[in-house]
């Protein structure tokens, strides 16, 4: 067991867990904090995508050990009424199918845009590379991206 | 009275994040209110509750099943409010598959809708003395253009549901829908962009637990013995659990519950099918393709006349195992009780589990509830009840203890049942003149076995039992002087059951394919010919035909397959290095679908990718009356993933066991692979009825896909899925 403290969508939180357990589950079983899935479990999907300040990670890779200090952001901090300009391209395109995987895709965006304001469309592809939607619904992924970034989505 | 927002507190109260997704609850005491059917209920507030009675897996039916309701009744769309049925006396079909969820609540809906809408009229009506007849309806309001009044429903409730409920109100015309046909955004995308929506694996109730099963490695093995000792040194272990299947690891979370299970040391049981390959089982296939098997389709002289052809042609087609690889993979929350049970589960058999519980724990169907709750893709994997029954397994032992039973990826990747493989011996026989005269089909697979017991081969040698599983075979469109259509069904001890599209996607794949291939030896183009087997020609092709109770309209084939050649200007423009492919069909359910894809080769694919490109994609649909257009739209674009998908991912035995495990070795397509250019086209006609569409979308996409990169190969892709080293 180890004592780890760190912050979740700007709320400072101390965990006693084991150190080798993977963020994601620390999230989800330990702070009932469900906006994060799991699909893999093993780098390969991107359903768990969160950032660490404003960098993607994948949760299922994070140990709770290397978490120490860090600061997250999870969906559920995204923004504080759902409106976020993500969220509005996000529901503007209806991209959801299933939705499971849209958390993540979502945030992944959320990482691109604040690098890079205005990405062209292999920006876009590239940044969601690794993502899995099992659905497909890649096409209006796409189209919600480029509309996120007009709507000031990296800022 | 409870109040709407007191109801939200109440229910956050009482724990559960899982009551996120259903924001209502149906109370029977509350004076004022309409509900005249199980479906609706209608709020003095102006809220109206509808039922979903079918599950979400993404397919949209929460969006548009409460559209035909609420199109019959007049209701403005914002005034309502939805919730999930469970399965009870009022709901005994939830289940969900077939692409049926439209068509089988179409008739239900518009009932219940139409009955209130007449029951409101009425109560007005009576209020201002006039005649019903002289009232319209419109967003939720009862109007008398003569004398200029107007009442809100919320205002009628009480005096409506003094009105008899009528047995068999007016229903509208489809000319007069307005909310049908319209596009309509999806009710639970809110909470799905904000982390809110609560799925299957996002279960959380108070003193939960959390359990995964070590399941047999290898096929038709089981636990003969374990040794838990290490496992229950691991912090938050709480107890170890046998069930049918194997062994169960029960902890606080999910973390130690799988380092429990990994620390678990199970001797398996010796298997007879401790060698058995998937190579060794298409083997077997294909030796059995080389004869007939049982006829469920023939005409005229049938393949006898192929022999006597003046030009023959034929070819076999492979189509291998899948998993669905649905991204949430299946899980299960249960709490049984002494004399009661409770589940939580993203099912698509919502009944079906209500009668597992039953069946295992003695209890009477009134005292097993079940929640049904939103899945992350189902694609018919949740049909299976397998997962819920290990819940319930664990859950009997931890006595009122909710018990959330989770897959892990390779759990559920290894351990489900699978699409099922099989070999497609096509043939072909051509007069002097260049017409195809004669047609045989042949498909050798193995039938659904994990679902129920494998059908007795005796059984399939019955052409009225064969027929079920040969869908894409025995209803093609096409017509011939002569046709044979065969089918011969294979034990395995592989799990095979429903998967998108079920039987379909092999045979067409195959038909479509061959189809190309005739057309390429005769020099015809690919697109007339199919025509000319739809007898545009041909005063004596019938125009429609029935086959075991479907009615197949060779002239709706027809429109689909015009439509996305005058769409993809089919044959006037062609790039440098790329091709077009085609292929069109009917699904069984009365679905009518085409695609054209403009396709070039990738000179350098990467490991795990496509090898090639696919850039344009036309897609026909004629699905009969459209409810929620975007829907539609959305299915089609999912099909073309999922064709995709298939193209490029499979799964293989060795030594008894699943080689894949993940979505490295089992790869989807990815969103670098996703065609920058996907046009849908909806059919318009005066149709009666709606029909499925998220299934019949997948099936024409591989080989219209295999008929483009076999022209730019130069040789046949005659299998899937389609490697770098079939185009060279
Ligand atoms: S769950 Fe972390 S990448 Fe798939
Ligand atoms: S929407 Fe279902 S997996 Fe992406």
């Amino acid at each position: 067991m180890a004592r780890v403290q760190l912050t979740i969508n700007g709320t400072a939180k101390t965990i006693d867990a084991d150190p080798e357990m993977p963020l994601l589950w620390v999230l989800r079983d330990l702070l009932g904090m469900t906006g994060t899935k799991y699909g893999c479990g093993a780098g390969l999907c991107g359903s768990c995508t969160i950032l660490e300040g404003d960098s993607p990670v994948r949760a299922c890779q994070v140990p709770l050990s290397a978490a120490a200090g860090n600061s997250y952001t999870t969906i559920e901090g995204l923004s504080k009424d759902g409106l976020h300009p993500i969220q509005k391209a996000w529901l503007e395109e209806q991209v959801s199918q299933c939705g499971y995987c849209q958390p993540g895709m979502i945030l992944e965006v959320r990482a691109l845009l604040k690098s890079k304001p205005s990405p062209t469309n292999a920006e876009i592809d590239g940044a969601l590379a690794d993502h899995v939607c099992r659905c497909g619904s890649y096409p209006r992924i796409r189209k919600a991206a480029r509309l996120a970034a007009r709507l000031g989505g990296g800022r | 009275m409870t109040s709407r927002r007191q109801f939200v507190k109440l229910m956050a109260a009482s724990g559960g994040a899982f009551v996120l997704g259903i924001r209502f609850s149906f109370a029977d005491d509350r004076p004022s209110a309409l509900a005249p059917s199980a479906w609706l209920r209608m709020e003095p507030d102006g809220s109206i509750l509808i039922k979903v009675g079918k599950c979400e897996i993404g397919q949209g039916v929460r969006t548009s099943l409460p559209m035909i309701l609420a199109e019959e009744l007049d209701a403005d769309f914002d005034d309502v409010r939805i919730e999930t049925a469970s399965p009870g006396p009022d709901f005994r079909s939830l289940g969900t598959g077939g692409s049926g969820s439209i068509m089988r609540t179409w008739a239900p809906l518009r009932q219940a809708g139409a009955a209130a809408r007449t029951m409101l009229v009425a109560a007005a009506a009576q209020r201002w003395g006039v005649l019903p007849e002289s009232c319209s309806t419109k967003a939720s309001r009862v109007n008398h253009a003569a004398s200029n009044r107007s009442l809100a429903y919320r205002e009628l409730l009480a005096d409506a549901a003094k009105q008899p409920v009528p047995a068999e109100p007016k229903l509208k015309k489809p000319s007069e829908f307005t909310l049908i046909g319209t596009p309509r955004a999806r009710f639970d995308g809110p909470d799905i962009v904000t982390g809110k929506a609560v799925y299957g694996y996002d279960v959380r109730l108070p003193g939960m637990l959390y359990a995964v099963v070590a399941r047999p490695p290898v096929l038709g093995s089981k636990a003969a013995a374990f040794d838990a000792t290490e496992t229950m040194k691991i912090p938050g272990v709480k107890k170890v659990v046998e069930t049918r299947r194997g062994i169960a690891v029960v902890a606080n979370g999910t973390w130690a519950a799988i380092r429990g299970r990994d620390a678990l040391k199970v001797t398996w049981s010796e298997s007879p099918h401790a060698s058995f390959s998937s190579d060794g089982e298409v083997a077997e296939l294909e030796t059995l393709s080389e004869s007939p098997g049982v006829t469920i389709r023939k005409k005229g002289a049938g393949r006898r006349a192929i022999e006597g052809s003046a030009k023959t042609l034929n070819a076999t087609y492979h189509y291998p195992w899948a998993a669905h690889a649905a991204i949430e993979p299946v899980n299960s929350t249960a709490v049984v009780k002494d004399d009661s049970c409770e589940i939580w589960s993203p099912t698509q058999t919502p009944n079906g589990v209500q009668a597992l519980a039953v069946q295992l724990l003695e209890l009477p169907e009134s005292a097993v509830k079940v929640n049904v709750i939103l899945a992350g893709g189902g694609f018919g994997r949740r049909l299976g009840v397998d997962y819920d029954l290990e819940a319930l397994e664990v859950a009997r032992e931890m006595k009122g203890t909710p018990v959330h039973l989770v897959w892990t990826r390779e759990d559920d990747m290894r351990h489900g049942f699978f699409q099922a493989p099989s070999v497609h011996r096509l043939a072909a026989g051509i007069d002097g003149a260049g017409k195809v005269v004669a047609w045989e089909h042949r498909e050798v697979s193995i039938p659904h076995n994990a679902r129920r017991p494998a059908p007795a081969l005796d059984d399939l040698k019955d052409p009225a039992k064969a027929i079920g599983n040969a869908w894409g075979v025995y209803d093609t469109p096409y017509g011939w002087q002569s046709e044979e259509m065969s089918y011969t069904g294979v034990h395995s001890p592989t799990l095979i059951g429903p998967w998108r599209s079920v039987f379909s996607p092999s045979s067409v794949f195959a038909r479509e394919c061959f189809v190309d291939e005739v057309a390429a030896v005769l020099r015809r183009d690919e697109i007339d010919l199919r025509l000319e087997m739809l007898g545009v020609n041909d005063p004596e092709m019938p125009r429609s035909f029935e086959i075991d109770g479907d009615l197949v309209e060779r002239d709706r084939m027809v429109r689909v397959i015009e439509l996305v050649r005058q769409k993809a200007r089919w044959g006037t423009w062609h790039a440098k290095g790329r091709a077009w492919g085609f292929a069109a069909s009917y699904f069984h359910t009365g679905t009518y679908v085409a695609h054209a894809v403009n396709v070039s080769l990738k000179a350098k694919p990467r490991a795990g990718e496509l090898p090639f490109t696919v850039h344009r994609v036309i897609a026909g649909v004629d699905c009969g009356i459209v409810v929620n257009p975007d829907g539609v739209a959305q299915q089609v674009e999912s099909g073309i993933l999922w064709g995709l998908s298939s193209m490029k991912n499979r799964i293989t035995f060795q030594k008894g066991s699943v080689v894949e495990g993940s979505y490295d070795d089992f790869p989807v397509a990815m969103i670098e692979e996703t065609p920058p250019v996907i046009e849908t086209h909806i059919v318009r006609w005066n149709a009666e009825r709606p029909n499925g569409v998220g299934e019949p979308v997948i099936d024409t996409v591989p080989p219209a896909v295999a008929n483009a990169i076999s022209k730019l190969a130069g040789k046949r892709v005659r299998r899937l899925p389609v490697t770098a080293a079939d185009l060279t």
